[in-house]
């Protein structure tokens, strides 16, 4: 069936023949690609059936964009699943992780997240309990009900809350993973922000693959899923799991709150602020008073740190991976902004910044 | 009129019914139609801009306006002996004259792509590198370090430089943390469930 397809097209082909060479070349290889890619087969595929997803997208249409990110948030919450990705981002080595979901007998969530590559970094989650094992050190556990992973965890766990920063667009279908996926791109609505692209299994509605995209559209951060596995049973690893060994929980000491000693006047749409403090920096023991904020998909940090002028810094701008690292002074104090934001709007909310003395 | 429109964007949209058999006609038209050839164009235009696929700045075709500009650009007096007197060359004018046009808006097509190319290329000399990892940092944080290619009064710019090296440390070690934050659970919750736990250990132990 397939030689008499491929006939067929180089029929097509010949005909063509008359053509301006370029334009039949590209139509060609774009029939070529058409056809080649049903050839290759799905080396991935080895999905058992999943469960149905139902009653999920019930309050958007059925083929919205919401409708498919509240699918891939209760899949991801209510599935037993394997997952194998790689994260890349620019400057840094390749980060190979393994991802594994299940729901247990008495309905409690379990996950681990394990880094596989050097001395690893593994993430263990019982209900509202993670535990972090890490190299060189002693292993701790916090009070949470989500890993902080790769992924956005809002995006995963709470979708409806980005609704308001984001607009999400329904693209089209194409294949990742060796699977047919739904492509969705999440673009700020005041532009502001880096853009996403994303592709859901059209089946299971786990997310396969994630692209952050600047604002003209290049990559700069990316995460592939290499393979997935949906299954009826919880993977044998989490019936492993020791309990009681699990370290103890971290409590954290709640800040005393003190006025904040300064102002922002502009934050970009559905930023705002999740927490402020005084706290030493871990690295130099310097005090500095901090701000973080937080649209659900980008964390930004707003570092102030009284400095004398005579020493005073260089107003600078900087790039660690796809972190933004700008720093001026204002007066006084020393403000520097770190996050995955544009250059642009990292500067906007940095001189909308006042320092109340 | 309309129809060979409705044929083309049929064609585009991958729903034209002939495609695959021998030729197409709306292809075979197209070939000989301007009006055809911009509609191709302009639909392509229209379907990225629906998919919100438009780059930010849109680099329409120049090139046809600018060969229409040399066209009509008044000729040029000085006179030009020297090459033209030559046997040779006298025969190779008509030649010039029907290619220069072409030749002058594939330049210009040339450059534009050069010019889009340098100006999409990546920032490749990235003034940063990674250092070796730090310890001891509560969450294993991947190694961040800062540099910067301006020469400045070295101390200054060594005393910056950590500082802001500590500041990426401390904006991962904040995300971390922040689904904690984000989910306060009462402290009287958190005693009880640790007490659980405690009773577990004990029924475990013999």
């Amino acid at each position: 069936m397939w030689n008499n397809k491929l006939k067929r097209v180089i029929c097509s082909l010949k005909s063509l023949n008359k053509l301006p060479k370029s334009f039949a070349a590209s139509v060609s290889l774009g029939l070529l690609s058409l056809f080649f890619v049903p050839l290759v087969g799905n080396a991935q595929e080895e999905s058992d059936t999943s469960p149905a997803l139902e009653n999920s997208t019930s309050q958007y249409p059925a083929d919205s964009a919401e409708a498919w990110l509240m699918k891939l948030s209760s899949a991801v919450k209510s599935l037993n699943y394997s997952i194998s990705l790689v994260v890349l981002k620019p400057g840094v080595d390749s980060q190979p992780y393994l991802w594994r979901h299940a729901i247990d007998d008495n309905g409690v969530e379990l996950e681990q997240l394990n880094l596989l590559n050097g001395p690893g970094r593994e993430v263990v989650r019982i209900g509202n309990k993670v535990s972090y094992f890490e190299p060189n050190v002693p292993p701790y556990s916090l009070q949470s009900n989500t890993i902080n992973g790769p992924f956005p965890s809002e995006l995963l766990y709470d979708p409806e809350q980005l609704f308001d920063s984001y607009e999400f667009v329904l693209v089209g279908r194409s294949r990742v993973s060796g699977r047919s996926a739904q492509q969705i791109r999440v673009i700020s609505k005041d532009k502001s922000r880096f853009g996403l692209n994303l592709w859901l299994d059209q089946e299971s509605g786990l997310i396969l693959k994630m692209n952050m995209v600047n604002l003209e559209g290049q990559l700069l951060e990316q995460i592939q899923v290499t393979g997935i596995h949906v299954s009826e049973k919880p993977d044998p690893f989490f019936a492993r799991i020791e309990q009681a060994m699990l370290p103890d929980i971290l409590v954290l000491r709640n800040q005393v709150d003190n006025p904040p000693r300064w102002k922002i006047t502009n934050l970009p749409v559905g930023m705002h602020i999740i927490k402020q403090d005084i706290h030493r920096l871990p690295m130099t023991g310097d005090v500095v008073d901090y701000i973080l904020l937080s649209d659900g998909l980008v964390d930004v940090s707003i570092y102030l740190q009284p400095l004398p002028s005579a020493s005073a810094s260089q107003d600078l701008i900087g790039r660690h991976e796809s972190n933004t690292i700008l720093t001026r002074q204002i007066g006084d104090v020393s403000v520097t902004v770190v996050g995955k934001v544009p250059a642009v709007t990292a500067d906007a909310i940095l001189k909308s910044i006042q320092v109340v003395q | 009129m309309s129809q060979k429109f409705e044929n083309l964007s049929a064609l585009i949209d991958g729903e034209n019914p002939q495609f695959d058999l021998h030729g197409n006609d709306t292809i075979t038209a197209m070939k000989h139609d301007k009006e055809l050839q911009q509609k191709w164009h302009s639909y392509h235009v229209i379907r990225y801009g629906l998919r919100k696929e438009l780059p930010s700045q849109l680099n329409f075709d120049i090139a046809a306006n600018v060969a229409l500009a040399l066209e009509s650009e008044p000729a040029i007096l000085a006179p030009k002996k020297t090459w033209r007197d030559t046997r040779l060359a006298s025969s190779v004018v008509p030649f010039v004259k029907q290619g220069s046009q072409m030749a002058i808006a594939a330049s210009v097509a040339v450059a534009m792509i050069i010019g889009v190319q340098q100006f999409n290329q990546t920032d490749v000399e990235q003034p940063f590198s990674s250092a070796a990892p730090i310890l001891g940092i509560p969450g294993g944080l991947s190694p961040v370090s800062f540099e910067q290619t301006r020469t400045v009064p070295q101390n200054d710019m060594v005393e910056q430089k950590r500082r802001i090296n500590a500041y990426i440390a401390d904006h991962q070690q904040q995300m971390q943390l922040k689904s904690v934050e984000l989910n306060p659970i009462s402290n009287v919750e958190q005693q009880v469930e640790k007490s659980d736990l405690q009773s577990e250990v004990l029924e475990q132990t013999p």
